[in-house]
Formats: structure tokens, sequence, C-alpha cells
């Protein structure tokens, strides 16, 4: 019964770590690709080896939080979590391997070496999903695959420590045996980033290179202010309230605690060709109504901007609706003021001041934009890049 | 399974060994893949193969009726005039106009056909400059939906009642009406750097009675060529200048 058990055990850790191998090579290949600075579509998917789409936000998300790597302060973009991930599986690879080929001949310490080590995977797994689920709100179908491969795993490791309750008689090993393959485990899981920190390419030369603001800033409280508790660096974003990209770096920031530290005031850019002249069409509708609710807020316009975020789809399908049901659910939320705001002509000037302040300085049409003083944040240093942007450019931001 | 004979098995030492290759040969594809992919990433970084895609940069609002020569003309003017931003000579009397705009009547008039839904003619009393309520509600009306344009141009006109010195400083006086209401309504600290006045008297590009028919403050009212004339004509110029 034993070795029945033994044999299963193994073929279930072989299988696992394959399937952990592939989620966490993907997951590391995505990774890797932006390190050239470009966009690229990331496998989100349960089959492995299914074409990268652009349809894969679960996966950007995950990829773009603070989560997903570790020391993004001192290396651009981190060194993501799926490279241990890969480490881990190759070691459990190579003991599924020696676990099948063994059989009986496994000795008692490896076996329970094996059903110890094998929940490590699983923990690391529920922390993500935890993670995941509390604070990006979705999970990517690339990680579920990783979470899948712990699980199996898990169970592969449940298998090897009951195949310890028989009173079969097994080959002893040496004491220091567990000891050596713990090391082991931690080599194979350490090796790929140590690879990966070595080969990173220097971002530096690149920071700077996305110009400045020429123009001055409008008249004193024409722009909102997102001013932090402790702000230790001036700073300026262009952002449509309907953007789910806006939304994702809003939440970024404030998730890093980067907003706190940033004297930081908003430009609404709304993509809607309402108000704003430099579209032909609509890329938000309702945008417009939405930027002027925000400016609306006076005080409170943080948290029009930030209610927005939150209920971003249900105000985006209420902007498609048609301008009339998406006035009504702003009336709805914050009262007949906000709305009789909306309609006013100073209300509209000042958000055709805001559209002039991004004509006069030539921003690109596209949030969010990000400026710190004067410089402007490249786009693609406001994702996975941004703590070590930040670190380069203001450190105060992170301190 | 059970009694299958042990035999038949590698050894321990055999499997151990096998199971140390596996991780040691998956480990070391792992590495080399990683290291593939980064520096993949890094010649693409330091030598970029395709173009990145352009993004379009903000900018002012440019509308079909920005011709070339309609620019040209308005550029002059603004220009030599002294209404652009960092001048500060501000506006143009009629024989400037004339002069700097290198163009007849007729076709400065016509310059400005395109401008018939965008802008609106402020009608004024025989020999007098102020703006009625009407006129300053239309004003405010066309100053707030000014969109993408950079400029608003007030072109002030006399009728050819009175001698030209007169009408000269009436037009004047008619095109500050509109630039005094403006600074009143907008509170605008950037409002001398939008705002483009030319007066004309009676002397250059005289309204034909067509133009009755554009937008005015004084719809219900008779219409004539002395009307039309006794007038401001307002519009943001939606024009890249």
């Amino acid at each position: 019964m034993s070795r029945s058990r033994t044999t299963i055990c193994a073929w279930v850790a072989l299988v696992a770590a394959l399937i952990g191998l592939v989620f966490a090579g993907l997951s590391t290949l995505d990774y890797a690709a932006h390190l050239d600075r470009g966009l690229h579509d990331v496998h989100c998917s349960f089959i492995p080896g299914a074409k990268p789409t652009s349809d894969g936000e679960a996966c950007r998300a995950a990829m773009y939080s603070p989560y997903s790597a570790l020391l993004k302060d001192s290396r651009w973009g981190g060194i993501p979590i799926s490279l241990f991930a890969l480490g881990a599986f190759t070691f459990y690879l190579g003991f599924a391997a020696y676990l099948l080929l063994g059989g009986r001949t496994a000795s008692r310490r490896a076996l329970g070496f094996f059903g110890l080590v094998s929940f490590a995977p699983l923990t690391v797994s529920v922390a993500m999903l935890v993670i995941s689920l509390t604070k990006l709100g979705q999970v990517c179908k690339t990680c579920a695959g990783i979470y899948s491969a712990s699980v199996l795993l898990a169970i592969a490791g449940a298998f090897a420590i009951t195949s310890l309750r028989s009173n079969e008689p097994r080959r002893p090993s040496h004491w220091l045996m567990p000891l050596i393959w713990l090391v082991g485990l931690g080599l194979a899981t350490l090796v790929p980033a140590v690879v990966y920190a070595a080969s990173v390419p220097d971002h530096r030369p690149f920071l700077t290179r996305c110009g400045e603001l020429q123009q001055p800033k409008p008249k004193q409280g024409e722009l909102v202010s997102l001013r932090g508790a402790r702000p230790a660096q001036t700073a300026l974003f262009f952002e449509d309230p309907l953007c789910p990209t806006c939304k994702a770096f809003h939440e970024r920031l404030a998730a890093e605690r980067v907003l706190e530290r940033l004297d930081a005031q908003l430009a609404l850019f709304p993509l809607d060709n309402e108000c704003n002249w430099m579209l032909d069409s609509p890329l938000h509708p309702g945008a417009c109504i939405v930027s002027k609710a925000v400016l609306c807020g006076g005080d409170q316009a943080r948290l029009v901007l930030e209610w927005v975020y939150e209920n971003q789809e249900t105000v985006a399908n209420a902007g498609k609706s048609g301008p009339q049901a998406l006035k009504a659910l702003l009336r709805q939320r914050f009262g007949d003021n906000l709305a009789r705001c909306i309609e006013d002509r100073k209300t509209e000037t000042l958000l055709n001041n805001h559209l002039h302040f991004a004509s006069d300085n030539g921003i690109p049409v596209s949030t969010p934009q990000m400026y710190l003083g004067k410089r402007r944040i490249c786009d693609e240093d406001t994702d996975i890049g941004l703590r070590y942007t930040l670190n380069q450019l203001a450190p105060e931001v992170l301190r | 399974m059970n009694d299958e004979p042990e035999a038949r098995g590698p050894s321990a030492g055999v499997a151990g060994l096998v199971g140390i290759a596996v991780a040691l040969l998956s480990l070391t594809g792992v590495a080399l893949a990683v290291r593939s992919e980064v520096n993949q990433a890094t010649e693409r970084l330091l030598a970029p193969q395709a173009e990145r895609p352009k993004v379009a940069k903000a900018d002012h609002a440019e509308v079909a009726y920005c011709t070339p020569r309609f620019k040209e003309v308005l550029e002059r003017v603004l220009h030599s005039c002294g209404l652009a931003a960092d001048e500060t000579r501000r506006g143009c009397k009629p024989a400037d106009v004339k002069t700097f705009a290198s163009i007849d009547d007729k076709d400065f008039n016509e310059l400005f056909t395109p401008l018939r839904e965008r802008g609106a003619v402020l009608l004024f009393d025989e020999n007098l400059h102020e703006l009625d309520e009407a006129a300053k509600k239309l004003l405010d009306d066309k100053w707030f939906a000014r969109k993408g344009a950079r400029y608003f141009f007030v072109v002030a006109r006399a009728s050819k009642t009175g001698t030209q010195t007169k009408n000269r400083a009436l037009s004047h006086r008619r095109a500050n009406s509109v630039m005094y209401h403006l600074k009143e309504a907008g509170q605008d600290p950037e409002l001398e750097k939008k705002v483009g006045l030319l007066w004309l008297g009676n002397e250059f590009a005289q309204l034909s009675k067509d133009y009755c028919s554009w937008q005015t403050s004084r719809p219900d009212e008779k219409c004539d060529e002395q009307a039309i004339n006794r007038s401001a004509f307002i519009s943001w110029v939606d024009c890249r200048l």
C-alpha cells in the first residue's frame, strides 16, 4: 500500500512541478519582455502555450501591482516572484523523479521532508490569492495556474506523509540529508532570481527622456488638489476618471503610499469628445460630465474622484447609457448641489482650462500621465518601473 | 504493487542521482531561458527594431476652414497689429489692418464666412458704443463656448454715417466695450493673450446686407447695411496660428 502511495505521490508531484514550471515560466516571460520598456500583450489563459492577448487585464493588474516583485526600489521592475516559483518547482521536479524511481527505497526522512516542504508553495499561493482577492479584486489566470500546481503539490505531500504511517521497512538515510535537501531547495529557489537580477539592463539613462512641462500651471486653485498627508515633492497628474488605467495607477500610488508623500495636483483630461476637441469620437463616453463632477467636489474633489474609481464600471455604463442616466447617478450619490454645479457654465470653463493647459503643453493624448516637478515620467515608468523611477528621481517620496 | 520485487527498481543511489540530475538540468534550463529572455529584452531596449507607436500630442483645435490663406492673413494681422502673446502694442487702426492684411475688403470678409456658425454680430445704437443686455448675453454665450480655440477675434466697425475720424474712434470704443465686458465677466488673467482687437471704422471691409442673416444680438430688429456695420463681429477661431 505504501509503495503505491509513494508512486502516486511521485506522479502527482511530477505533474504539479511541470504545471508550476509552465505557468511560472509564462509569468516570468511576460515580466522579462517588459524590460525593453515596450508595450506587450500578456499570457492570461488556463491553457499553457496559448498566445498572449491584449485581453489580459487581470494578469496585467497583477503584474503592475506592488506584490508581483521584490526589490522594486533598486531594480527597474524588481525581481518577479514567479522566478522564485520557477526555481522551487525545478527542485520539486527533481525530488519527484527521485521518489518515482526510488519507490520503496526512498527513505522515511525523504518522504517526511517532501511532505513538509510540499506545503510551502501552497502557503505562498494562499497568501497571494488573498492579496489578489482583497487588494486587486481579481485573480489572474496565470497566477491561478501556479496556485493549482501548488495545490497538487500539497496533495502529493499529503500522500507522502500518509505513506509514512505504514510500518514497512525503508532504507535509512543520514540525519543531515533533510538539511542538505533544504539547502538545495533554497539554492534552487534563488538561482533564477540571481540570474535575472544580474542580467537586468540599466534603465537610468531612459528615465529622463520624456520631456518637461513648458507652460506654467493655470492660476492657483484651478487644478484639483491631491495633496498628501506628508508631502515631500510636487507632482502633477493628467487623468480621466473613467479610464481603467488611471484607476489602476491611482490605486497603485495609494497602495504604495506614494500619494501621501506628494503635493500633487490633478489636471482632468477626459477622453470624451463632448468637451475634448482632441478626439474625434468618445473613448470614454460621459468622462466630461464625470470630470465636471470631480471639479464640483471642491475640497472633496478627491473623494469624488476615488468614488468614481471605486465604481468605475457602474459609472462608465451609465455614461454609455447617456448624459441623463449619468447625471442621475451622480445626483443620487452627491446630491442636487453637485448636479447643479455640473450644469454651471463656470464648471465648463474650468474643465476647458484644464484641457487648454494640456494643449498648451503639448502633452501626449493619453492617460494617465505623471509629472514630478516639471519632469514628465515616461509611461513605461508608471507601471512596473514606478518605484525604481521614484527612487531615482525623488527618493524622498519613498521614505 | 506491494509485492513487486524491490530488485527490479533502481537503487536509492541511482534514484537520488537521477533526481539531482533532473533538478540540475531543469534549473540550468530555466536559468538559461531567463537569461536569454532578459538579454533579448535588453537588446530591444538598446537598439529598438520597430518604431514605437506615435501618440498624438494635445493641441489647440484646427478645423476645416483654417486654410493656409486664412491662417496667413490672420497671422499677419495678429503679429503686425501687436495682438500676439508677448507684444506690448494692442490693436490696429483701420489703415494698419488694410496694410498688414494685404488683402482687399471683399476677400477679407470672405475669410470670415466660415465663422458664420461659430461667431456672431453684436449690434450697437447709432453713435454709441455701449453693449446692451442682449449683446452682453450673446457675447457671454460665444465667449464661454471656447472649446479648443486659442484666439478670440473682435472686429468692430462703424457705419458710413459721419466722418472717417469719428468712425475710427467710434469703432475703437466699440471694440474696447467688448474687451471691457470680457474682463468683467471672465476674470481671466490671460485675456490679453487670447483676444485680438481690430477696429475698422468705415474705411475697410464694410459688411454687406447679407450679414444681417448671421446671428446678431438684435434678431428682431430691422437690419440694413447701415445697421450691420454699427457692430462688432466676435468669434473664436479654431486654428493653430
